[in-house]
């Protein structure tokens, strides 16, 4: 049984359509990324499926059943920004958070601990960083160890260090075999972390599937992107425009790109341009990522 | 609703606003209201002609049985304090998102709308408690011996003093959830009841029209009326049973619109 339905959702703000017809099934044990630019739906979709927005038509199962606010006391969410009392400490917002989940206080310890901010627990809210306050909200979301949780761009605000610790703690409760369902914008943080992606544009579910099949779905098999650079780009740029093989040549930020067919060796590339005079300082063959595949759906930057 | 309170009183114990205001009422309603009927019994005291005509007129305001109408009166000068606490503790809701957590923690809308009337049922029960206290002291203190009053009789107006509260917070509340903006809300919830209510009295008084006293917050202010306005310029006709019905009929009202518009719209700041 999937863990979330979303059945035909959509949501008007009067003539503007936020969402269209939105429909995926989220399979358990996933790390289900909703991807999007910003403005695209995401918090709309989760706000609705967290009942703080109301669809215009459309609705959804938890666990198969319409959602509830039962439900939602078993579901760890975090939603846009962290919400608390700002004149209340930490662990006092958390108790309230469990006291409304129907949980007992004698959890909030365990979870401070696991967002390393126990030391600072007594603090006011309002004293908090921007990286804290994100932490205590992603705390707030483990209360009672919850097997599905919802996180709304968890790594905002957060430093570099917290961003790889946030995505560590995430991969590590999916090992558990929680199940996440985590909305975000930035296009590497979905590539490293989930396991699933829909990708939403202007309110509008472009595709959705494994992170595999949304990659090669827009894989053409018989091409690949090779990046070369030399000391003399301009140089190199006119020797491998010659080269048979190669359909397309862009000099980019210090090194050249190019699509060959899938056929070459990119050893066969350095051959060619050393028996030319050119001798190259870099050379990788690229891996498609999402962002290719991303930019590919959602079309060019005036369409997003 | 024990545990919802219990939830709110998680919230709230740590608030300085509110105990500041909570505060200032607990305190200046009763050190008013005292020093008020100290100074009134002594100028009476003086049995110069003057005072003893106006005794005669007010007809002892701070003495059994006249004494729960008083204190229910100053009682209500000073509710406006709770009102606007209640009003602040819905509205920072709104502007800390906390009421959209609440809902996404595990509440349903019911709950939340449950939770805010468990900390008005507190706040009518405190004040009327204090009406009630300020009252019987107050009383004890100055009615002479020789009275023949009884202790409780006239203690119908502590009833209304709780209808009247129950009226004023319930606006307060509907104020809070339509409007969301702490300064617009409480701008709001004084100018109708400071300014509106009174004007459309004055309108709805004309010619000697009862309809004034039917107008929102009417029913609940004339049911206890200013203790110090001598009973021949009273104009109301229209029954006490009248006008409790009629607030009963507005604090549902207004109870249902709440509950409704707070289920049934997006919850944004």
């Amino acid at each position: 049984m999937s863990i979330l339905s979303v059945i035909s959702i959509s949501k008007n703000y009067g003539p503007i359509k936020a969402l269209h017809d939105v429909s995926f099934e989220v399979p358990k044990g996933s790390v289900f990324g909703i991807l999007g630019p910003n403005g695209s739906g995401k918090t709309t979709l989760l706000g609705i499926i967290t009942d703080v927005l109301k669809a215009s038509s459309g609705n959804y199962l938890w666990l198969g059943k319409p959602g509830s606010h039962e439900q939602r006391k078993q579901i760890g969410t975090l939603l846009e920004t962290p919400n608390f009392y700002p004149y209340l400490s930490g662990t006092d917002n958390l108790a309230v958070a469990a006291a409304i989940k129907g949980r007992g206080a004698n959890d909030t310890d365990r979870v401070l601990e696991m967002v390393n901010l126990f030391q600072r627990r007594k603090s006011r809210f309002n004293t908090y960083s921007l990286g804290m306050k994100q932490r205590l909200a992603i705390a707030s979301t483990l209360l009672g160890d919850p097997d599905i949780l919802v996180f709304d761009e968890p790594t905002n605000g957060l430093d570099p260090a917290g961003i790889a610790e946030i995505r560590q703690l995430i991969k590590e409760l999916n090992r558990q075999g929680k199940t996440i369902i985590m909305a975000s914008h930035i296009l590497d943080e979905v590539e490293k972390v989930c396991t699933h992606v829909a990708i939403i544009q202007k309110g509008v579910l472009k595709t959705v599937g494994t992170v595999e099949q949304v990659l090669s779905s827009t894989h053409d098999e018989n091409l690949q992107v090779i990046n070369i650079a030399s000391n003399d780009l301009t140089k190199l740029g006119a020797i491998v425009r010659e080269m048979p093989g190669i359909s397309a040549v862009q000099i980019t930020d210090g090194a050249i790109e190019l699509t060959t067919d899938s056929t070459i060796d990119p050893a066969e590339i350095n051959r060619y341009c050393f028996e030319k005079g050119v001798v190259l300082n870099s050379l990788s063959l690229k891996r498609k990522s999402l962002e290719t595949s991303f930019l590919e759906i959602t079309g060019k930057k005036s369409d997003r | 609703m024990i545990q919802l309170l219990r939830i709110e009183w998680l919230k709230i114990r740590s608030y300085k606003t509110f105990w500041i205001l909570l505060g200032a009422f607990v305190l200046l309603f009763p050190v008013t209201y005292y020093f008020s009927a100290s100074k009134y019994m002594e100028t009476i005291n003086t049995r110069t002609q003057e005072s003893t005509m106006i005794n005669s007129i007010l007809g002892a305001p701070f003495v059994f049985p006249k004494v729960w109408h008083s204190a229910a009166w100053f009682g209500g000068l000073f509710f406006l304090l709770l009102g606007m606490l209640f009003i602040l503790l819905i509205t920072n809701e709104v502007q800390y998102r906390t009421h959209r957590q609440n809902i996404i923690d595990g509440w349903s809308r019911t709950d939340f709308i449950l939770a805010k009337s468990s900390v008005m049922v507190c706040f009518i029960l405190i004040s009327t408690l204090l009406v009630f206290l300020s009252g019987l002291i107050v009383g004890l203190v100055f009615t002479p011996s020789s009275s023949s009053a009884s202790l409780f009789e006239g203690i119908k107006y502590v009833w209304y003093f709780a209808l009247m509260a129950t009226e004023y917070l319930v606006l307060a509340f509907l104020v809070a959830i339509l409007i969301k903006r702490t300064g617009l809300a409480i701008i709001i919830y004084f100018t109708t009841v400071c300014i509106i209510d009174n004007l459309l009295w004055i309108l709805l008084t004309l010619k000697d029209s009862q309809l004034g006293y039917f107008v929102l917050l009417e029913p609940t202010d004339s049911l206890v009326p200013n203790p110090f306005k001598p009973s021949m310029l009273e104009r109301r006709k229209a029954s006490d049973t009248s006008l409790l019905l009629t607030a009963l009929a507005y604090i549902g009202a207004f109870g249902y619109i709440i509950l409704s518009s707070f289920r049934r719209s997006d919850l944004k700041t």
